[in-house]
């Protein structure tokens, strides 16, 4: 790195030290300059410069000037604007806020007298092995990283430290590996093995431990923003842990990276793709989603896809895509143009940007079957479903001459003549009266003429309910007629549906009757647009003429079994989804209105009539008067098959018990969301300002990617499935990186890049570019193998040291950076209860399974993450919401930390079963003391130790715990009970016996101090 | 730039673990950490740009969205127009929720409640704002704020916090991050939750939270009863006495370990326990409103002997401000009146009227309103037309982000003061708006901040309360 400089005169180079673009001059640049001058062309690049690229640099502006002459000061712009006294004239300018130094303007000046050499962002290049540096200490190094470790930290004077002791190196790795401490027993046995490879053995231990993966599965979880309920307003349940399951089986199985990458992405996408791929994919749609009532579709559904392409971008990439959502990125080489076509990667579903406000889970869905015979069922099904299918449409109607064609009784007729107080008469003998709905009042419907008598005129917002008219369902045969009127061309409207309680279509379901830009549209529906099946007329309705529209549903779950008739004749249609997975809601039927909705404006109805069953095309035209005679004989034929024929229903019944059996089958398995690419996916367009409702429809945006990271290899398909292709490819310049950077991270404290959630032009730059490289080209060769790199940091001489400075160390090298010493680190939220729990002796180990709450004593990544009410103690510890991608997490000592550790109830808990536990393990309270202090810190406590240890319980048993006498709680009046403040959570009890007590408190203390906090 | 240099992010870490120790709340550290406005500022005392006019801040927040036509934004064409459609010149297009924006008609609703003038200034409030018409001249009232969102969660979103995506800092976690606490055993960011209220919107945790901002900034809800402060309280059976003599063994432990491995974060952690240690009893202390004289408990009413009532929670305010805390923000849920709206509403003006207005009352006889702000509103407006049917006693607001009001008082904001015109239909703005960045720009400005220089550089970027916009509102300051 310091040599990678530039080719310069040697004068130069006698004169002054060489400067670096990569190190000293682009930082400055991009945080200073390219705000304005980088490379975002359509938003504000000032004066026409461009200073990220050579060829803009040194062009002549509009001005007449040039901003960098390459090796003349004099004569380049910038120079003097840099110095300038001028407040209008000064660079950056004032408003900035960030002005220059000295020191950093001498760096500009100097780099342009050596002649302004850019050099691409490091990032941005394919990494390269570098060779493993000669170091002086040779006998020091026993993995070459430790060699790339020892070289920079003797460059700054430092010498390595002593490897740690056993015991702290011990904890220290089985932290790192599976969020643990080790056990008493395990870290005796350590101390006790002399044989060389004892360390090796204990590492390769906590490598194959199932604790591994439930480790280093929560990084991930930050990553990819794995919770267990939707977020946003109301905050509903989210059926999601098979994710993390699967998460914590790709770790403890040692999944190649490259895999565990595309199978997330695209697992949907790679051929034959299994349950565990398709289940992989969620993590797409872990996104926050809503219900709120009066939410736009669309936005919320551009949100999502954002989110999809902001958590990739810092997962797999330690890039900040959503900055080019509104604008090209203003730093990083990524357009607006580049943003949407991984959008449209993204977006390539078939989805509602809306949860139903039942919470349904949102489609596209897998079912989740618990075992391969369970999914071979399936299949089996299918086929016997389409066996079915095959031999109803075999059945050949011997039948010939005219039927006796007979319009069965309706089982509701309204005919609409006039409104009593509280509804519609039904003329069917028997029949309940419909109802009016959503403004309850007959001044709201007006009777006008109609076909017969009297018809209904709506206003849009009121209409009238069938409350016993329910059990529509996917296999319920059904018949809607009426005559029909459009007052106006609607470009929506609600004429029939059975969709209840409703937020745009977020929760159409059932069956539905609309008026879309003056074409009936005829739906099942259990959740649109995914799992549907719909048709369109072709032809729009004329509008001021009646009609009679006769719309069959005939409980095939299959387009082609809705059909709409104008007239008695069969209308022209086109089928708008095939698509019908599951069964919908049950809700009444409702006519002319729906709650959020556009009703039936200005349109009429008369005379509607409604069926249990399907009428045959031949009834329908009977039912509107048509004569039979006058019939095409395939109308004939087929009512005769029908209604007469036995072979034909016979078949149609196996078909139907195969469909039901085949659902029933299906529904026993519960629905898990996944990625499932759809042709009928919106297209994707630039959004002006990313903003939902204004796409730049002269830019569609085809899939792809921001080649300007890495060019695209054509031979790769435009989707999801070639985006884990192209970010997998081993010359990818990020991906390796990123993870090689992060499990660094996570072992040694900080990333040899910092900033591990940016490795753009804005972050940091590595302090070991050179180890950093080759550790990722060496990550590519092992076949992506995670294990394996973490078992080369472990056993690395770097780890192993101790990670006690010496005072010159610590003057030099305050932060270790050098690593010549080894890492300390605070313990994570879900670390530090963890600990509590096992040296509690109550931790409850059972791998994966359904979200937990505390009380369960089951490790932390399992409780229960509600996200706009996160548990209290994790949040306190720095842990996030989970709302959205948290590539990092904090570090930080606060007041509330203390209290938690001291006086959150699982903690107290933890210290009392601590206590117990120890007062059968040994015999003296010394004893006692020294074996808790070893259950949580791992090693024996020091004398002074010890000895304050020992001092805090004489003084705390000589003053028992005063405790209140028990008396039975308040008697709470029900009524009451919904104004009262909420109650307090009982506190936590201290053991009555004075001993307990004492001890008790003891091994409170000891799980508040800073031995038990931080891995040393 | 040298990688082995800091970066303004890893900063934070060293200079936490250098200076946090010395500290008690860990205020200390961020007088270390500063507002880092340009390069250098990263070592620079923290603190404000310039003198300040407020040194702290109440704000009252009212979730849910009160409607403007029944409180601060008197229309007397709707009542005219009562039940006539909202002409589509006014509505321009605009969008709608997906509640109402499918409805066949807008019909206008003039509000069924009366205006008075109050005060010298002769400034309009409704009937039901009695109680906050009597210090009208105190306050400052907004009538053209607008917003961006339209729906509850991304709007309370972005009002708190200044963005719509969830992650960013609130608006009380800036205030902690840039200025810091002036008590040393109390959190400088307090949050009360009315108990009282409707709850028919949640409130979730991100309203207040710290972003990517150190968590010591999070807000710490308080809550009514006998425990405030989350695990404040020691076990049952462990005595102050106990806990003492816990404390001093943790120090002892932690000096060995500090000594053992030469690391001045132990020292923090231990500061960090002692001061939870000191929070235990000023915490309880300033709960404690029994001490209040009768005639202070009447002024802010009946309701605030219910703990955790908005009317409690003001007193609350004013205790808490009066030790030193920076930020304390009240939420009160129910003002979401789709339908019903004249009896949701005066339900909602009778739980807070009266308090509200004591608060302003109570701040000035203790000569505490000249620098604290007060502010009182909601994340956006209701609209002009009725969403449902509307009769004679009867109607409901959508939600309408294009135009609301809320009032400031006190912390150098001018009394007896309107800003901002609102068309008479109450649609649009017709005169100076105020978008919530501008709010929050101003609301800087009084604590002394400059909103464009308090930023902090996360994933790269420098982010700041107002993104990137945001202006100062110079004629709401006195």
């Amino acid at each position: 790195m310091l040599l990678a400089a530039c080719c310069l005169s040697a004068a130069a180079c006698a004169e002054e030290p060489a400067v670096s673009f990569n190190r000293d001059v682009r930082p400055i640049l991009s945080d200073r300059c390219y705000g304005c001058h980088g490379p975002d062309a359509n938003k504000g690049r000032k004066a026409g410069l461009r200073l990220d690229e050579l060829a803009g640099a040194t062009k002549k502006l509009k001005s007449g000037d040039v901003a960098i002459v390459p090796g003349d000061v004099k004569k380049s712009a910038m120079v003097e604007r840099l110095f300038s006294d001028d407040p209008e004239a000064i660079m950056p300018p004032p408003e900035l806020h960030r002005p220059l130094s000295a020191a950093e303007k001498d760096i500009l000046v100097r780099w342009i007298k050596q002649g302004a050499v850019y050099e691409p962002h490091w990032a941005f290049v394919s990494p390269k092995a570098a060779p493993t540096p000669t170091v002086d200490d040779r006998a020091w190094p026993t993995d070459p990283l430790d060699a790339f470790i020892l070289k920079r930290a003797e460059q700054a004077g430092l010498k390595p430290s002593a490897p740690a002791e056993r015991a702290t190196l011990l904890r220290r790795a089985s932290f790192a590996l599976t969020g643990l401490p080790p056990s008493v027993a395990e870290v005796d046995a350590f101390i006790a093995d002399r044989s060389p490879d004892a360390y090796e053995k204990r590492v390769d231990a906590l490598l194959s431990s199932p604790r591994f993966g439930e480790h280093l599965a929560v990084g991930w979880l930050d990553l990819s923003r794995y919770a267990d309920t939707w977020g946003y307003t109301g905050d509903k349940p989210m059926f999601a842990w098979p994710w993390r399951d699967w998460v914590l089986k790709a770790f403890n199985d040692n999944k190649p990276y490259d895999q565990f990458l595309t199978e997330q992405l695209a697992g949907d996408l790679l051929p034959d793709a299994t349950q565990d791929q398709r289940v992989a994919t969620a993590y797409n749609r872990l996104h926050r989603m809503t219900f709120e009532g009066g939410s736009i579709a669309e936005e919320f559904r551009q949100d999502g896809i954002n989110d999809r392409v902001m958590t990739a971008g810092y997962g797999f990439m330690g890039l900040t895509m959503e900055c080019s959502r509104c604008h090209d990125h203003k730093y990083d080489p990524i357009s607006q143009r580049d943003y949407f076509s991984l959008a449209a990667m993204f977006g390539d579903q078939n989805e509602n940007g809306l949860l139903s406000y039942h919470g349904e889970v949102p489609p596209p869905f897998v079912r989740l079957y618990k075992d391969e015979a369970e999914r071979k069922k399936e299949a089996a099904l299918r086929a016997a479903v389409s066996a079915a299918e095959m031999a109803l449409s075999a059945v050949r109607s011997e039948y010939v001459g005219k039927p006796e064609v007979k319009v069965p009784v309706p089982v509701a007729h309204l005919p609409l003549e006039s409104f009593t107080k509280s509804g519609v008469e039904n003329t069917v003998a028997g029949g309940k009266p419909a109802v009016f709905e959503r403004r309850g009042s007959p001044e709201d419907l007006q009777l006008a003429p109609g076909v017969k008598g009297q018809a209904v005129k709506f206003d849009g917002d009121a209409g009238f309910k069938l409350p016993d008219f329910k059990q529509l369902g996917r296999f319920d045969p059904f018949t809607f007629s009426a005559h029909l009127r459009l007052g106006e061309k609607n470009a929506r409207a609600t004429v029939l549906h059975s969709t209840g309680f409703y937020t745009g279509d977020g929760d159409a379901t059932g069956v539905e009757l609309l008026v879309v830009q003056g074409r009936l549209r005829w739906s099942m529906i259990h959740l649109w647009p995914n799992s549907a099946a719909s048709i369109e007329t072709t032809d729009e309705l004329p509008v001021g003429a009646w009609r009679r529209v006769t719309v069959t549903y005939d409980g095939s779950s299959k387009a082609a079994g809705l059909r709409i008739y104008l007239d008695g004749r069969e209308a022209k249609t086109t089928v708008l989804r095939d698509t019908l997975h599951a069964k919908p809601r049950d809700n009444a039927l409702e006519i002319g209105s729906r709650s959020r909705d556009a009703g039936f404006r200005n349109g009429s109805l008369d005379e509607i009539q409604l069926w249990r069953q399907s009428l045959t095309a031949a009834e329908v035209a009977v039912l509107h008067g048509l004569d039979v005679q006058t019939l095409p004989p395939s109308v004939l034929s087929e009512h005769a098959k029908l209604r007469l024929d036995q072979a034909y229903a016979a078949a149609w019944q196996k078909f139907q018990d195969a469909q039901r059996a085949l659902a029933a089958h299906q529904e026993s398995a519960p629905a898990f969301f996944a990625m499932e690419h759809s042709d009928l996916a919106p297209k994707s367009y630039v959004l002006t300002r990313g903003e939902y409702d204004k796409p730049d429809l002269t830019k569609p945006c085809e899939p792809g990617v921001p080649t300007r990271v890495f060019p695209w290899n054509e031979t790769l398909p435009k989707n999801r499935l070639g985006l884990a292709r192209w970010l997998t490819d081993p010359q990818h310049p990020l991906t390796s990186r990123v993870v090689i950077n992060r499990l660094w991270a996570q072992v040694f404290g900080a990333g040899l890049v910092a900033t591990s959630e940016n490795l753009g032009l804005q972050g940091d730059l590595p302090t070991h570019p050179e180890l950093l490289d080759t550790l990722a080209v060496d990550f590519v060769r092992s076949g992506w193998n995670t294990k394996a790199m973490l078992r080369r940091f472990v056993l690395s001489s770097t780890f192993r040291q101790s990670s006690t400075p010496t005072a010159e160390a610590r003057e030099k090298d305050p932060a270790n950076k050098f690593l010549a010493r080894g890492p300390v680190l605070r313990l994570t939220a879900e670390m530090v209860r963890d600990q509590a729990l096992l040296a509690s002796g109550k931790l409850v180990e059972k791998v994966g399974g359904e979200s937990v709450q505390e009380s369960a004593n089951r490790r932390s990544l399992y409780t229960y993450r509600k996200r706009t009410a996160p548990p209290d103690n994790m949040l306190i510890f720095d842990a996030g919401s989970r709302e959205v991608c948290q590539p990092k997490r904090l570090n930080t000592n606060t007041p509330l930390q203390a209290l938690v550790l001291l006086n959150n109830p699982g903690f107290v808990e933890a210290a009392k079963n601590l206590a117990l536990r120890v007062r059968q393990e040994a015999p003296t309270v010394e004893a006692q003391i020294s074996q808790a202090f070893r259950h949580v810190c791992v090693r024996a406590p020091r004398p002074a130790e010890l000895s304050a240890l020992t001092a805090l319980y004489a003084q705390q048993k000589e003053t028992p715990p005063q405790l209140a006498a028990v008396t039975p709680s308040p008697q709470v009046d029900p009524k009451a009970k919904k104004k009262a403040v909420e109650p307090a959570p009982a506190l936590p009890k201290m053991p009555a016996d004075p001993a307990l007590a004492a001890l008790t408190l003891v091994c409170s203390t000891i799980l508040a101090s800073d031995a038990a906090v931080t891995s040393r | 730039m040298d990688p082995l240099k800091p970066s303004y992010d890893s900063l934070l870490r060293p200079t936490r673990r250098h200076f946090l120790g010395t500290s008690a709340l860990g205020l200390g550290a961020l007088a270390m950490r500063g507002i880092m406005g340009d390069a250098q500022a990263a070592t620079l005392p923290k603190g404000t740009h310039f003198p300040a006019k407020a040194k702290r801040v109440i704000y009252l927040f009212q979730a849910g969205g009160p409607s403007q036509f029944e409180t601060l934004d008197p229309k007397p064409l709707l009542r005219e127009k009562n039940t006539q459609p909202l002409p589509d010149s006014v509505r321009q297009g605009q969008r709608l929720t997906g509640m109402s924006g499918y409805q066949a008609t807008l019909p206008l609703a003039g509000s069924f409640v009366d205006f008075k003038k109050y005060g010298q200034s002769g400034v309009e409030y409704s009937d039901l704002l009695s109680h906050t018409g009597e210090v009208a001249d105190d306050l400052c009232v907004i009538r053209t704020m607008h917003t961006e969102a339209i729906n509850h969660d991304p709007a309370i979103t972005f009002f708190c916090s200044g963005n719509q995506v969830a992650g960013r800092p609130s608006m009380g976690a800036w205030a902690s991050y840039g200025l810091g606490s002036m008590n040393e055993n109390l959190p400088a960011f307090i949050v009360l939750v009315s108990q009282d209220a409707t709850k028919d919107q949640p409130l979730y945790s991100r309203l207040w939270g710290s972003g990517f901002l150190p968590s010591e900034h999070q807000g710490v809800q308080f809550k009514a009863g006998k425990e405030p402060v989350l695990y404040l309280t020691n076990p049952e059976g462990v005595s102050p006495h106990a806990r003492r003599g816990m404390l001093d063994a943790l120090g002892k432990l932690n000096a060995d370990q500090r000594a053992a491995e030469l690391d001045p974060e132990v020292d923090a952690r231990l500061a960090q326990a002692e001061m939870a240690y000191r929070m235990q009893t000023s915490v309880p202390e300033v709960a404690d409103l029994s001490k209040e004289s009768p005639a202070t408990l009447a002024m802010y009413g009946d309701s605030v002997k219910t703990p955790g009532s908005f009317a409690a929670n003001c007193l609350q305010a004013r205790r808490l401000i009066e030790k030193g805390v920076r930020f304390v923000q009240l939420f009160h849920q129910g003002w979401d009146q789709h339908g019903g709206l004249p009896g949701g509403i005066k339900r909602q003006c009778k739980q807070t009227d009266q308090a509200s207005a004591a608060l302003i009352k109570d701040l000035k006889q203790r000569g505490l309103l000249e620098d604290t702000l007060v502010i009182w509103g909601g994340e956006f407006g209701r609209t002009a037309y009725s969403q449902g049917k509307i009769t004679k006693d009867n109607y409901g607001r959508d939600h309408h982000p294009r135009c609301f009001s809320l009032w400031m008082a006190g912390g150098g904001v001018k009394g007896g003061h309107v800003h901002g015109q609102t068309d008479e239909f109450g649609y649009n703005i017709v005169k100076d708006p105020v978008h919530v960045h501008d709010l929050h720009a101003t609301m800087q400005h009084l604590l002394g901040v400059d909103h464009e220089r308090q930023t902090f550089k996360f994933q790269g970027r420098y982010y700041r309360l107002t993104d990137v916009a945001g202006n100062v509102v110079k004629a709401v300051i006195a």
